[in-house]
């Protein structure tokens, strides 16, 4: 019946279609083509080229993560093809406003060791609790230090009083199991993070919005360490720098309690006014782990909205999902994250695809994820001492190397290269492993580098894909990268990919060949993939307009953008990609995630992305303001019946701005419906009682106006038409 | 169909009069009286971290197990004796009536025969059902749908595969479309009421008139849904007498299951999932850690089928988990990643009151790489048999690839 009913729909298209194929493809001159807002939705069955606005339309669709209003008046100046190259040449763009924007998150710049010193993960508080870390001797630093290890040995404590308590009383059961504390660093902690494929887990990112958890809110009217509520408010009235320092200086029980009774309105009051160094400092000091994940999303997010460089944000997007990185695959991955997407992937997301191999190859971030750091060689130095220590001490429960790790080998063919039907078999799997062996991180739980590791590889010449690989350490490895990245099945898997996100979901075979030999003509130059795909006939045909689904990403970021919001607080937009199912960093296979249309569109999805629509249109997401009308800010509460502006022409102007290439008429009279509904009361309330509107926009928020807009700006994000670029 | 089904599919057709021509929900949900799909439903439960399965179904006569476990053992006056050999975790109390009723079957050793002891892999190995292979795009679950629906042109309704989740879980990923969500209180559009909100009714018209092939039968499909929901009106199921959900995550999730299950909605597969399972470091014995989980995960699946009453007889449930944990404790009390696990089945066709599975025994020599509780059965093995039974999904090819799994292999359970 699902399928009856889905071609019974497909055949309804095709008869409702057909007029609109009666348009003319190629407008005599003198005909004007319809404005972007009041464009016919085109059926994505019809053929033909895209020509004038719509072609702009669809590059900023493709290209970017959806227009900002005004975009198609600057590029139509400018001219497509001098923007696309612009794009493709990112250095010569405008950064002030981003940077100004980016500015917010100075650790963000920081490399891993820094990162984790001065801002501690789980694994390096507790080593610093057993000795093995030095504590920083003063300053804030020492307090979070001090305020860490105080916490994690309040939770040692509390743990051994309960296991004392569960040996004398049967269990009471539905207790979940608390954190592990005082495990050894490394591999438990690791497993102990990766067992659930929920990432991002509420505590991580929506926690500080929301510190009315009710985790918090019984700790402060149980914890004895709590402070009363009017200790709190005389430093939240303090100024900024005064009101860290005595921060700092608080000890680790009196901060703990501070932060445990903090309630979300005081949480506000607590940052409002300060630098974002002291703003850094408080998160530090707060939870120092989860001010890493914040600020890394933060910093995405922000990218991805005000980059003037978009296709290169677009690009690192697309780069950091073809070579996934798990955020929870051990406590150090957020760490390793920043700089895995800041110095591996976007400075190569436009230059050579080699290149960008060998970086992400290098990269402690990977190396950790897909195991490889953990590899040893079977007949390597390490593997015969660690045989020997073995048979020195029989029975030692102490876990065994491993030895040989395929895992970084079998996703660098599948996944990152030649593709799962690339002509390996699982015998290349294990030599490709055994090249890889040594290819390692120097001590990983403290940030450190890459490491070439001659006692872990293993030795002698490999036979591999066909070739012999000489063994000369580290370069018998990165000669394995440049074959892979030059074989014809790593261009056709790249390029074919590359084509779905660009083109349609089932791109012709035409276009993969031609981005394919552009692949293997340039080296792997993506920026030159990227000029073939942009000069290709089949980008441009009108059976691909609109054809591509908006994945989470694209949906929620597109939405931000068209409304021009002005956003305080990142948090919402984060969370919602974790109830869409797409959230940053968050994909726990290295498969990335899917860009076709299938895996985005489901029913409880729908509803959420409706919800979103409805709720960032209406300002109900705290920290982000939209504003719809003009006059909204001074004078629309004094707006009389008289002066209420003319329903079709409200909705055209909300339709232009926020729905690129307009909305087809079944939408608009849907839309249309309710403004007049809503316009209706609204009028009656604003002609009998003429103050009243004012007063009610003074006291209690929107007028009856701008809510008419609010809803018919979230009906507009919500539409089918937004749903697709 | 009960009375409320039937009240609602009057009624919803005067709802929706004047919004849409032809209610497509409608024709379907007649349908799905005319042509009946098997009334059996599958509920699957993955347990995420891997699940110390020597110490939730226990082989207290095994003399290794109690050398290899000296301080996490669970002793043998401690076992709530299943034949004498296994025993169940004290924690397990609420499972033993079930076991003996004949509605629990327990296998041991099985699992995945793939040798990662990668969280992320086994787990994806297990929902996709394809151990080994990472190209699998859907999950084994919705194939399973898919090969009934190439038996039976079924009317489905738009609850037919659920998941009580943020969202849908790999288990369940595919071509079949499936709904995942956390709350049933939250499933509305613009706020949730009596009576659906403007914007709900303006989206409806939306994307009941629009012409988008893939947008137009999601959105019919989800406002199907949502007004199933809100005429169902989940939340007038209270739990059945002596059914005590615990107040955790994953009792709220069961709990939620059989409302849906309860009103009648057409759901044939629901999925969730419970965690904390990953005991590497001090996971106690007959109290500690693992009793806890053990608790909250008995207790809410006992009161589950409770709750459930009549309907139970049409229900079967199974459990999994991603791989075993050492045979050994490790030197912080507890378990690192080992192979084979256990698996519950609860069911009213279910052949209960027993374990099922060849025991491979704990010597040491025994132990798959010295380690591990050795794998005799493939949870493939289980769910085909499974499947097959409840689904009517005979085509086993399709639901698991490359499994060649044959119906004479099966441990007859169900």
């Amino acid at each position: 019946m699902q399928v009856l009913q889905r071609s019974m729909a497909a055949c309804l298209c095709l008869l409702l279609a057909a007029p609109s194929a009666a348009w003319p493809q190629a407008p005599a001159e003198g005909v004007p083509r319809p404005q972007a807002g009041k464009a016919k939705a085109r059926a994505p069955y019809q053929s033909g080229e895209l020509h004038g606005d719509e072609r702009i339309l669809h590059a900023l669709s493709r290209f970017t993560f959806g227009p900002r209003p005004g975009d198609v008046d600057v590029v139509r100046s400018i001219g497509l093809d001098n923007w696309f190259e612009q794009q493709l040449h990112p250095a010569s763009l405008d950064f002030t406003d981003l940077n100004a924007r980016l500015a917010e998150f100075p650790a963000m710049q920081w490399n891993p060791e820094n990162l984790l010193f001065r801002i501690p993960s789980n694994a390096i508080i507790r080593q610093a609790l057993d000795g093995k870390v030095s504590i920083p001797e003063r300053g804030a630093l020492h307090a979070v230090y001090e305020d860490q290890i105080y916490r994690v040995a309040e939770k040692r404590q509390e743990k051994a009083e309960k296991q004392h308590a569960d040996l004398n009383k049967p269990a009471l059961g539905g207790t979940p199991m608390a954190a592990p504390a005082g495990m050894p660093a490394g591999i438990e902690v690791q497993a102990e993070r990766s067992e659930s494929p929920t990432p991002l887990s509420k505590e991580t990112i929506g926690a500080s919005a929301a510190p009315s958890e009710s985790g918090s809110m019984m700790a402060a009217t149980q914890s004895p360490s709590a402070m009363d509520p009017i200790d709190i408010d005389p430093i939240l009235a303090l100024p900024a720098q005064q009101r860290v320092s005595k921060l700092v200086l608080m000890q680790p029980a009196e901060i703990d309690g501070f932060f445990k009774s903090l309630r979300p309105i005081q949480h506000v009051a607590l940052e409002a006014g300060l630098s974002p160094e002291q703003r850094e400092t408080v998160g530090d000091l707060e939870n120092p782990e989860r001010l890493v994940v914040e600020e890394l999303t933060a910093q995405r997010l922000t990218r991805d909205i005000y980059s003037t460089a978009q296709l290169q944000e677009v690009m690192t997007d697309f780069w950091m999902n073809h070579f996934n990185v798990y955020l929870r695959k051990n406590e150090a991955t957020p760490y390793y994250l920043v700089s895995y997407e800041r110095d591996v992937i976007r400075p190569h997301a436009l230059g050579k695809f080699e290149d960008l191999l060998e970086a992400v190859a290098h990269s402690p971030a990977m190396l950790l994820y897909l195991d490889n750091a953990e590899s040893i060689g079977p007949d390597s130095v390490a593997a015969e001492r660690a045989k020997m220590a073995a048979a020195r001490r029989p029975g030692n429960q102490k876990k065994a190397r491993e030895g040989l790790n395929e895992n970084y080998a079998r996703e660098l063919m599948e996944l990152h290269t030649v593709g799962v039907n690339g002509g390996y078999t699982q015998a290349d799997v294990t030599q490709v492993a055994r090249i890889l062996t040594g290819w390692t991180v120097e001590r990983p739980q403290r940030g450190g580098g890459f490491e070439f590791d001659p006692n872990r590889h293993d030795p002698g010449t490999v036979k591999a894909l066909g070739q012999k690989f000489k063994d000369h350490g580290e370069m018998e490895g990165r000669d394995l990268l440049h074959y892979l990245a030059t074989r014809p099945a790593t261009a056709q898997f790249v390029s074919r990919k590359l084509a779905i996100r660009f083109v349609s979901d089932d791109p012709p075979q035409s276009l993969v060949d031609r981005l394919a030999k552009t692949y293997l003509s340039s080296g792997g130059d993506i920026s030159a993939m990227l000029r073939t795909l942009y000069h290709a006939p089949e980008f441009w045909l009108t059976n691909v307009y609109r054809a591509k689904v908006k994945t989470p990403i694209e949906f929620v970021v597109s939405a931000v953008r068209a409304s021009d919001a002005q956003i305080d607080n990142l948090r919402p937009i984060a969370n919602e990609l974790r109830t869409l199912g797409m959230p940053l960093y968050g994909c726990v296979p290295p498969t990335g995630y899917d860009w076709q249309a299938s895996t985005w569109v489901s029913t409880g999805a729908l509803v959420d992305r409706m919800n979103f629509a409805l709720n960032l249109a209406a300002s109900r997401l705290p920290g982000i303001t939209t504003t719809w009308s003009p006059q909204a800010d001074s004078s629309a509460g004094t707006l009389l019946a008289a002066d209420a502006p003319n329903a079709e022409s409200e909705e055209s102007r909300l339709e232009a701005q926020i729905v690129a290439g307009g909305v087809s008429d079944s939408t608009r009279s849907a839309v249309m419906q309710q403004f007049q509904q809503q316009s209706a009361q609204a009028t009656q309330v604003a002609s009998a009682r003429p103050f009243a509107a004012q007063v009610l926009r003074q006291q209690q928020g929107p007028s009856p106006l701008e809510r008419q807009d609010q809803l018919l700006a979230g009906l507009l994000i919500g539409s089918p038409e937004f749903q697709r670029r | 169909m009960n009375t409320s089904r039937r009240f609602f599919l009057r009624n919803g057709a005067l709802a929706v009069a004047g919004t849409t021509a032809i209610p497509s929900f409608l024709v379907r949900s007649v349908l799905a009286q005319t042509t009946s799909a098997p009334n059996r439903r599958l509920v699957v439960i993955f347990q995420r971290g891997a699940v110390d399965g020597l110490n939730m179904v226990v082989p207290y006569r095994e003399k290794n197990y109690y050398s290899m476990r000296p301080t996490i053992g669970i002793p043998q006056n401690q076992v709530v004796d299943l034949d004498g050999f296994f025993g169940l975790h004290p924690s397990l109390a609420s499972f033993k009536p079930l076991f003996d009723h004949g509605n629990l079957a327990i296998v041991h050793a099985v699992g995945s025969p793939d040798m990662s002891r990668s969280h992320f892999d086994a787990q994806d190995y297990m929902e996709s059902g394809t151990p080994g292979l990472k190209s699998t795009q859907d999950g084994w679950l919705n194939r399973a749908l898919q090969a009934e629906d190439a038996l039976c042109r079924c009317g489905h309704t738009p609850f037919r595969a659920v998941s009580l989740g943020a969202d849908v879980p790999r288990t369940l990923a595919g071509t079949v479309p499936a709904i995942a969500l956390s709350n049933l209180n939250n499933f509305s559009v613009g706020g949730r009421g009596p009576a659906p909100s403007q914007a709900a009714s303006a989206f409806e018209a939306m994307y009941g008139e629009s012409r988008d092939r893939i947008f137009h039968p999601a959105g019919e499909e989800t406002f199907e849904a949502v007004k199933m929901l809100r005429a169902a009106n989940p939340s007038q199921y209270t739990p059945s007498a002596g059914a005590d959900y615990p107040n955790s995550e994953f009792g709220n999730n069961m709990r939620q299951i059989a409302q849906l299950l309860k009103a009648n909605l057409g759901v044939e597969a629901a999925f969730t999932d419970v965690s904390g399972w990953d005991t590497h470091q001090n996971q106690g014995n007959v109290n500690g850690q693992l009793a806890n989980r053990l608790k909250d995960f008995s207790d809410s699946i006992a009161a589950f089928w409770r709750d459930l009453g009549d309907d139970a007889g049409n229900v079967t449930l199974v459990t999994m988990s991603e791989f075993g944990r050492t045979a050994r404790e490790n030197g912080t009390g507890g378990t690192d990643h080992g192979h084979a696990n256990a698996m519950f089945v609860l069911g009213g066709e279910v052949k209960g009151a027993k374990v099922y599975g060849k025991w491979p025994g704990l010597d040491n020599d025994q132990l798959n790489e010295g380690r591990d509780l050795a794998l005799t059965t493939d949870f493939r093995d289980v769910l085909g048999e499974v499947v097959t039974r409840t689904l009517g999904a005979s085509n086993l090819e399709l639901v698991f690839p490359g499994a060649r799994l044959a119906p004479a292999n099966f441990l007859r359970l169900v």
